[in-house]
């Protein structure tokens, strides 16, 4: 026994040297945070290409995804040149080339010659949800050179949303799931970043900066690896196909105002109300019971702020196909559907 | 493997489990602390709704106003729900409420908070609304956790960013602060503490500014406010009545422009303000308010931050020995001051014997109705004895047109008591006047500085500068100063001293004539040189600040406008040829203390013509007083009899 207890203390001894001083409870999380910080700064890459117009920025972030060399980053104008150079953090810099990418995620895979590089892996990277503690690292403002770690940054995702869960929001060619962050991450140089959560464990890539249409607040923000996997497969594989389908498409043949019914009060105001001047007999608008005076405030799901609004909405509906208004009639609100029938449809 | 390595070996594996354990155990503190976080916003998000309204203005000055959606907190479970002005700054048209379950419904705004930016709006429910509970006001602590809710990104989930409580009694008294990310993404959403109790609601704010978008420039920067519910809750029942609220005034100047190192004393006291009415006059030292002691400026105004109009507040202020101690239910807007005229110009100088000479009588004025004439003296006013001019300009500060004051004359031999009911500033131009100084009046003096046309120079200044003294000056004479600002082409130096040289010399007057940086237009910026050339002259020269002008000519004359309201307390008059009264956000208020009056030139068939009008309105109705000079169809600078008026006008600016 007494044994025993011996050879226990010497190998908390060496156990202890070899994991540093043991300290008391309370400060070992941020001590847990140093390490999972120090693990994955070896597989953050400072990114560097052609400036942008008007004095931008030639370099951003990325990171090494696999032992042999390949590095996500974003598709950028940073990238549009012969001579892209990739520093590792432990100061080697390496002729860095494009294997692909897809425009519409904004994403790009580079590769350099190089072997045995710690690295994160995509098949492990897990979804975290609102309210996941995070830690982005970057070249923010490119503050770091050479040899010099990435800079770190931590908060939390304030929500996981979609980016064109309203339209006309946020002008990007990527539509899908985000994680907004509540850290000023999305600078100049950040993007191609690293989004962990507080375990080390990959989480996503930091965007471009971004601003919404609505309320001119900058966007901070990381795509999801899930949203990015497949592309990065087929680019690894040589098979990448750009996405057939454009992000936003318009229907050929849309529904014209006039065809439903309804005559909007006059357009005069930079921001006129939707109010339904006069609806025409037998028309769609007239079945559903719409009146004069009511004032039209969403279309389906979308918010309608003014008679160009409206007319904005009908664009994006194919002719013929039914739809549902809601009307602010008094204090009340109603809901009615719009349905043509064959001849309405026809132009 | 021998039996003892294999033993070692195994202890050595227990050991790494146990530190990995360890490890497990310290990684805990995040862990829980981000359980912690998603368990207050599940707590609190049913009591965060979507607010999105349709119509209402584009832009805010220069703020775009967003049309997206923001966010409110239910505070009553019959439908009422609180959120930041902000959100509603633009008017709209409409306003639709999304609850938590998804549930849509017009709301109405019921009332406005004016002092602390927000709104109460109401839905009608079917099914109670849940009301999230709040932090009282003494359990907050600074460097708590605190979580910013919005519901903006997602109808169905709200956003949150954390951060902790930076302090608290922020904006004078009234705001609690945050590092969270506070922004249009979650103003009029609650901030709460790790347990999902509301602290307060999200607004932008700013120390200075009183409108509703002040402060958003200060989103996502690390300073953030909210409102503590717990006063939200309180001033509930009022708003809920369609009450708008808005912030107490008490209606006093104080004498300092440092809020930091003065006492409270108080400057004047409006007469129509509730301070004045309760019995506190000019003079009085503020000591004690709403049970607080206050012996600096800065802590009276902490004191009556958090106060709303309507409600009552007990001062004490010391008048000479005696304590006076009084309730004073404040006010939500005080009529404008409006100075009081007697209608007399006073002699320049002192006479034998103490008191105030009448050079002038102005005919139909108070002091024409009461009899005074030229000549007289004036040696008490208000029941106060009359040594200097101040004797009698303090006094008036606390005096309101309408009002009766008792003055006792010098007449000869005989000493008469009158009556004099005060006016309001005549808006007309004077005739001839008599001389400030009486024919015998000994002003020469062995020293003076330079006379003539003289160097001005200020570091910063780099451009050119005409300034003129008249030959006759003496410093025995106080002078004042007209500030020319040219309009586009600078200055003709020549020209201008042949017009200004017999005017300074007869009206007693120092010409300061600047060019601009740029000759062709005058840049806002270019105030704070001219003020420094301003202050030069004052350092030099005798100079009586009451008759201190910046006159101008087109871009010139709204440049007088911009360095005249920007320097009150150097400027008493500013007059304005063919310039309309500039855009500015927020017209200053008549105040007793810094006198301003205005000149305008007038011509009926111009591009400015109606800009002018309408500057000539907005200071009328803010009481300040706009003599109008009429100049025909054409725009045009005054002639030489125009200007001899103007000058004349100039030197009627220490009237009372």
């Amino acid at each position: 026994m007494r044994t025993r207890l011996r050879s226990l203390l010497v190998c908390a001894a060496i156990a202890c040297a070899a994991v540093g001083t043991l300290r008391p409870a309370e400060v070992r999380a941020s001590e847990s945070l140093a390490g999972v910080i120090d693990a994955n700064q070896p597989r953050m890459v400072k990114i560097y290409g052609a400036g942008g117009p008007r004095g931008l920025e030639p370099y951003q972030s990325g990171f090494l995804f696999s032992d042999t060399g390949h590095i996500l980053t974003v598709w950028s104008y940073v990238l549009d040149t012969d001579h892209v150079t990739a520093t590792l953090s432990d100061g080697r810099r390496f002729e860095a080339k494009l294997l692909g990418a897809d425009p519409r995620l904004e994403l790009a895979v580079l590769k350099i010659e190089a072997e045995e590089l710690p690295h994160f892996d995509l098949a492990t990277a897990v979804p975290a949800d609102r309210g996941t503690r995070v830690l982005a690292f970057s070249n923010l403002f490119g503050v770091a050179a050479g040899e010099e770690p990435a800079s770190v940054q931590h908060g939390i995702v304030a929500v996981k949303t979609r980016l064109d869960a309203r339209r006309g929001v946020f002008e990007s060619p990527y539509r899908g799931e985000v994680y907004v962050l509540d850290a000023m991450t999305n600078n100049p140089g950040a993007a191609g970043g690293a989004l962990t959560n507080q375990h080390g464990e990959l989480l996503g890539m930091l965007g471009k900066e971004l601003r919404s249409a609505q309320n001119n607040i900058w966007l901070n923000y990381a795509l999801p690896i899930d949203e990015l996997r497949n592309s990065v497969e087929q680019i690894m594989q040589g098979k990448f196909r750009p996405s057939e389908e454009p992000p936003d498409i318009l229907p050929e043949e849309a529904i014209d105002l006039a065809q439903t019914g309804l005559v909007l009060v006059p357009d005069v105001l930079e921001r006129t109300p939707p109010y339904v001047d006069l609806v025409r007999d037998g028309t769609p608008a007239a079945r559903a019971g719409v009146q004069p005076d009511d004032l039209i405030v969403f279309v389906g799901e979308n918010l309608v702020h003014s008679c160009q609004g409206f007319r904005d909405e009908l664009a994006h509906l194919e002719r013929g196909t039914s739809f549902r208004i809601v009307l602010m009639r008094g204090q009340e609100l109603v809901d009615v559907e719009i349905v043509f029938d064959g001849e309405e449809a026809q132009p | 493997m021998t039996p003892l390595a294999r033993r070692t070996a195994c202890l050595l594996a227990a050991l790494a489990t146990a530190l990995a354990a360890s490890h497990a155990a310290a990684e805990d503190l995040g862990v829980l602390e981000e359980r912690a976080m998603k368990a207050a916003l599940a707590r609190v998000a049913p009591s965060v709704v979507r607010i999105e309204t349709v119509g209402g203005l584009e832009r805010l000055g220069k703020v775009l106003v967003g049309t997206g959606p923001t966010t409110g907190l239910v505070v009553s479970a019959d439908g009422y729900i609180v959120s930041s002005a902000f959100n509603f700054a633009q008017q709209p048209d409409s306003i639709l409420v999304t609850l938590d379950d998804g549930e849509r419904r017009a709301a109405r705004l019921v009332a406005t908070d004016n002092s602390r930016m927000l709104v109460l709006l109401k839905v009608d429910v079917e099914t109670e609304l849940p009301v999230p509970q709040f932090v009282p006001a003494d359990e907050m602590r600074v460097g708590q956790w605190a979580l910013a809710v919005g519901r903006t990104f997602e109808a169905e989930r709200p956003n949150v960013s954390v951060g902790i409580v930076s302090a608290l009694g922020r904006i004078w008294g009234k705001a609690i602060q945050t590092d969270a990310k506070v922004s249009p993404n979650n103003y009029g959403g609650p901030l709460v503490d790790i347990s999902g109790r509301v602290l307060g609601v999200l607004v932008p704010m700013s120390p200075q500014g009183t409108e509703e978008v002040a402060g958003v420039e200060w989103y996502d920067s690390g300073i953030g406010f909210a409102i503590p519910l717990e006063t939200v809750l309180r001033v509930l029942p009022k708003m809920k009545q369609g009450q708008n609220l808005h912030p107490g005034l008490l209606g006093i100047a104080l004498r300092s422009k440092d809020l930091y190192s003065e006492p409270p004393v108080i400057a004047a006291a409006r007469p129509t303000a509730p301070a004045y009415k309760a019995g506190f006059r000019k003079g009085d030292k503020i000591v004690e308010i709403a049970g607080q002691a206050v012996a600096q400026q800065s802590q009276l105004k902490h004191a009556l931050g958090p106060l709303y109009a309507g409600e009552k507040v007990r001062i004490v202020a010391l008048r000479g020995d005696e304590r006076i101690d009084r309730e004073v239910e404040l006010t939500d807007a005080i009529d404008p001051y409006v100075v009081p005229f007697l209608g007399i110009l006073p002699m320049r100088h002192l006479p034998e014997g103490g008191g105030v000479e009448v050079r002038y009588v102005y005919p139909e004025s108070p002091a024409a109705e009461a009899g005074i004439e030229p000549g007289d003296r004036l040696l008490a006013f208000a029941g106060e004895k009359v040594e200097k001019l101040e004797d009698v300009i303090e006094p008036m500060q606390s005096l309101a047109p309408g009002e009766s004051v008792a003055i006792e004359l010098r007449r000869g031999d005989q000493t008469l008591p009158i009556k004099a009911e005060l006016s309001t500033l005549p808006e007309t131009l004077p005739g001839e006047l008599p001389p400030a100084y009486p024919p015998d009046a000994d002003v020469a003096v062995d020293e003076r500085p330079e006379v003539g046309v003289i160097d001005v120079k200020v570091p910063e200044f780099t451009g050119k500068c005409l300034a003129y003294v008249p030959e006759n000056y003496s410093p025995a004479v106080p002078h004042g100063v007209v500030v020319w600002l040219h309009a586009p082409g600078g200055v003709q130096q020549d020209e201008l001293l042949a017009l200004w040289k017999p005017l300074c010399e007869q009206y007693d007057f120092i010409l300061l004539a600047p060019v601009a940086e740029d000759a062709k237009r005058w840049q806002p910026t270019e105030a704070r040189l001219i003020r420094r050339l301003l202050d030069e002259v004052t350092k030099n020269y005798s100079v009586d600040p009451a008759r201190v002008v910046a006159h101008g000519h087109e871009g010139g004359g709204s440049m007088a406008y911009v360095f005249g309201l920007t320097n009150r307390d150097v400027v008493g008059a500013i007059a304005a040829v063919e310039a309309p009264l500039p855009r500015v956000s927020r017209l200053p208020e008549t105040d007793p203390l810094e006198r301003l009056a205005f000149y305008t030139t007038l011509a009926t068939k111009t591009e400015q013509t109606a800009a002018i009008e309408a500057g000539i309105e907005r200071l009328r109705e803010l009481k300040h007083p706009v003599v109008v000079k009429q100049t025909g169809e054409q725009g045009r600078y005054l002639t030489g009899d125009e200007l001899q008026e103007l000058v004349r006008w100039f030197d009627t600016l220490d009237r009372i």
